[in-house]
């Protein structure tokens, strides 16, 4: 090991141990410290509108969405293109208790912390369930079937009258110790928590990799009959992949019923399903912080675009024709192009930017 | 030495007095915002909606309805999204709003919370009955799809010659399509003359030969329609190819097309041509093929600020400039009464619009009234049907009796 646990200047690993640490060196975790310091400090420093605020709280929680899909296409190599689906299934989840026991009992305000893990573990149940076809299918095959679930799920909800047939259905405010989570600050709470569930998770994903089950996931998707002849069990891995997926999603599902208070259809379409999946492909599939980065690109964009879309609705004469193709346009554009120019995604940019800086001011 | 600096100071006087003068000159500023579908799904209705709101306004700046007051609306595209709609409503409510329009069914309903909470009054676009339950701020500006429906059906029943009139309802997939469904059942089961068949939930066929040969073999003579034009145009084109359009109300043996009122208008003319013949449409928005006095003033202010015909001609544009003559309207009567121009006093104002204090905008067939117990603006609705390419009225405005009974 190198003698300066602060700048490592190669790799002097003795143990296979110490190569599986989190952190490198101990600049790598003051950096990451003072970031977490960083990001759990600024709402305190810098109020944020409402508006801004609601945007951050839906990013984090695609980030929550795009980990689990990532873990079952990145990392397990299984193409799901219902993932929406399974982010409805958190969602309403949340949304079955609110109409079972009314929206504001005491377990929906009061236990949300249970519900959303129960939330999750629904999804990681539907998960497996739908990871079924996977022990036969593969590629094209089992993108279908996991677009049939989207199309189960979008036809069970719009018709079912428990569901409210797709209409919204309430949630009520939560509690904390300080007591209830009044309008005001209700999006800077849900930052907070959703935030810390972001944190969590991201060292889950970060420590399974390092286990045996997380290794598993990459062999099967590098080729899963040498991962069989290796002794793993192809089957169950893809299998308990969608499972992971499922509980990610859940998560996130719950988080955003909490969040935007209530429970609508319309959050968990095929075109969200699209969405999700254009997010771990900008941020780079097989990456933990490509599932940072594909939904902070992607939402802010959308804002731009929104923007965008607006000025040009306003001084061109066919200006909302244009601005009508612009969003899906650019969103659009911006998936081939990645895929043609930078398929590692924006993830790959910041391991050059990391091996750069790490070398500075020496290139070699 | 003197006389310079006593100018100098007299100078900065007058400037600090100019700057001063002019900023009480320019009256307050009320701010309003507005979310609506300008791109995306329904943006063929939600586009020259907003087209109507925004020209209204400016109208009404230019031409000192407020006095020195001014409105400033911001009109932001929600593309039809409720969680666009939810930010939409965060940021104006972040800019200090004094009231809230709104549009579609589902993110009227899953704001609703929101507007109790902040206490708001609201118009929205959706006429929705489901609107108005456990909710004291969200004002429908005319009648209630629901009321559309039944009034429709009510029609059938009074003309229809021979037995039982056997009806379908067309209902888009949606919260926005079904709604009304629950309270034509009522109205059938308090009496009204008419034995409803099927209730048909489209889908996005692009042919409709199999549903309209199933009606028929049903006995099936009408069919109200509760969806957006597109689906209707597809039916009725449908309807006349096959040869099954009845060519006047209630032909035997022939299917006799109904519609509320986002099924309608010029628009379903442009999608359908001569297959719209014969469709009886219900709403509260007067239309410029039907001249008088409102639609004047309707496409006066379209040619004012430049819009297209498609536009002017247009109900949604009438519809945007009615929600816009309300808000107005409410500013105008807490300016006149010496309150203050926020959010409780506007949500006063539209509670204060009944008996003699209703309010007749030159868009609609009838007044607004609005009370603490009634959020339905516009009761009286007006059938029309096409004939020779045009919307006519048909009798004079209507008023469901049906509807006061399952209430």
């Amino acid at each position: 090991m190198s003698a300066n646990s602060w700048l490592a200047t190669g790799n002097f690993f003795t143990k296979y141990k110490q190569e599986q640490r989190t952190f490198l060196t101990s600049l790598d975790r003051s950096f990451f410290t003072f970031f977490l310091v960083l990001l759990f400090g600024w709402p305190l420093l810098f109020e944020l509108s409402n508006k801004y605020m609601l945007v951050v709280d839906n990013i984090l929680i695609a980030i929550v969405a795009v980990m689990g899909l990532n873990l079952v296409t990145g990392f397990a190599g299984l193409i799901s293109i219902g993932h929406a689906a399974f982010v409805g299934i958190g969602a309403y989840t949340i949304a079955s208790f609110c109409r079972t026991m009314g929206d504001s009992h005491i377990i929906i305000t009061h236990f949300w912390p249970v519900l959303i893990v129960v939330s999750g573990l629904v999804g990681a149940v539907f998960g497996a369930i739908v990871g079924l076809p996977a022990l036969r299918l593969k590629h094209l095959y089992l993108a279908i079937a996991t677009l049939s679930f989207q199309m189960i799920f979008e036809w069970t909800i719009q018709f079912m009258t428990f569901f409210n047939q797709g209409q919204t259905i309430y949630v009520g405010r939560v509690f904390w110790f300080t007591g209830k989570v009044g309008r005001k600050d209700h999006y800077l709470f849900w930052y907070f928590v959703i935030l810390t569930i972001v944190i969590l998770l991201g060292f889950g994903i970060r420590n399974l990799l390092k286990t045996r089950y997380g290794r598993s996931l990459v062999a099967v998707r590098d080729n899963d009959r040498a991962a069989d002849a290796m002794g793993m069990n192809p089957g169950l891995t893809k299998v308990y992949a969608f499972a992971l997926a499922g509980f990610f999603a859940g998560i996130a599902g719950a988080l955003h019923a909490y969040v935007y208070r209530g429970v609508g259809f319309e959050s968990f379409t095929l075109h969200e399903s699209i969405g999700y999946l254009a997010m771990a492909i900008v941020g780079g599939l097989g990456t933990l912080n490509g599932s940072f980065w594909g939904p902070v690109a992607l939402k802010f964009l959308d804002l731009q675009v929104e923007t965008l879309a607006e000025t040009v609705g306003q001084y061109m004469p066919s200006g909302m024709n244009l601005a009508t193709a612009l969003k899906p346009f650019t969103f659009g554009l911006v998936i081939v192009l990645f895929l043609i120019f930078e398929p590692r995604g924006i993830a790959n940019w910041w391991r050059i930017t990391k091996s750069y800086t790490k070398l500075w001011p020496f290139r070699y | 030495m003197k006389s310079k600096s006593f100018l100098t100071a007299l100078l900065i006087l007058v400037v600090m007095f100019a700057f001063t003068a002019s900023v009480n000159a320019g009256g307050k500023v009320y701010k309003l915002g507005m979310s609506l579908a300008i791109t995306g799904p329904t943006s063929d209705a939600g586009n020259p909606y907003a087209k109507g709101t925004e020209d209204y306004f400016k109208f009404v700046n230019e031409t000192k309805i407020l006095g020195d007051d001014t409105i400033d609306c911001t009109i932001r595209d929600d593309q039809y999204k409720t969680d666009v709609t939810k930010r939409n409503f965060e940021e104006y409510l972040d800019d200090g709003i004094v009231m809230y329009l709104n549009y579609s069914t589902g993110s009227t309903l899953g704001l609703k919370r929101d507007f109790e909470e902040e206490e708001i009054a609201v118009l929205s676009a959706s006429y929705h009955a489901g609107n108005l339950d456990d909710s004291n701020y969200i004002f429908l500006p005319i009648a209630s799809y629901s009321d559309q429906l039944v009034n429709l059906a009510e029609y059938v029943a009074k003309n229809h010659k021979g037995g039982k009139a056997k009806v379908a309802l067309f209902v888009h997939p949606s919260a926005f399509g079904r709604g009304p469904v629950s309270d034509v059942e009522k109205a059938v089961a308090a009496g009204l003359n008419i034995e409803l068949v099927e209730v048909v939930e489209h889908g996005k066929d692009l042919d409709n030969t199999a549903m309209l040969k199933r009606l028929m073999s049903k006995n099936v003579q009408y069919v109200i329609s509760q969806t957006i034009q597109s689906p209707v145009a597809t039916m009725i084109k449908d309807s006349q190819r096959l040869g099954l359009t009845a060519s006047s109300f209630g032909e035997a043996g022939k299917l006799t097309f109904m519609g509320a009122h986002y099924t309608g208008g010029n628009d379903l003319i442009a999608l359908a041509g001569n297959a719209t013949e014969n469709y009886f449409w219900i709403t509260a928005f007067n239309i410029t093929s039907v001249p008088g006095e409102g639609t004047t003033k309707q496409l006066a202010l379209a040619k004012l600020f430049g819009r297209d015909q498609k536009a002017a001609d247009s109900h949604n544009y009438a519809a945007g400039i009615m929600v816009a003559q309300v808000a107005t309207e409410a500013i105008r009567r807490a300016k006149a009464a010496g309150l203050e121009v926020n959010k409780a006093n506007l949500y006063k104002m539209l509670n204060g619009m009944n008996g003699a204090n209703a309010y007749s905008p030159y868009t609609t067939t009838g007044p607004v009234t609005y009370s603490k117990t009634d959020r339905m603006g516009v009761d009286m609705l007006q059938i029309y049907s096409v004939q020779n390419g045009v919307f006519r009225a048909v009798g004079e405005p209507v008023e469901s009796e049906y509807m006061k009974k399952i209430k």
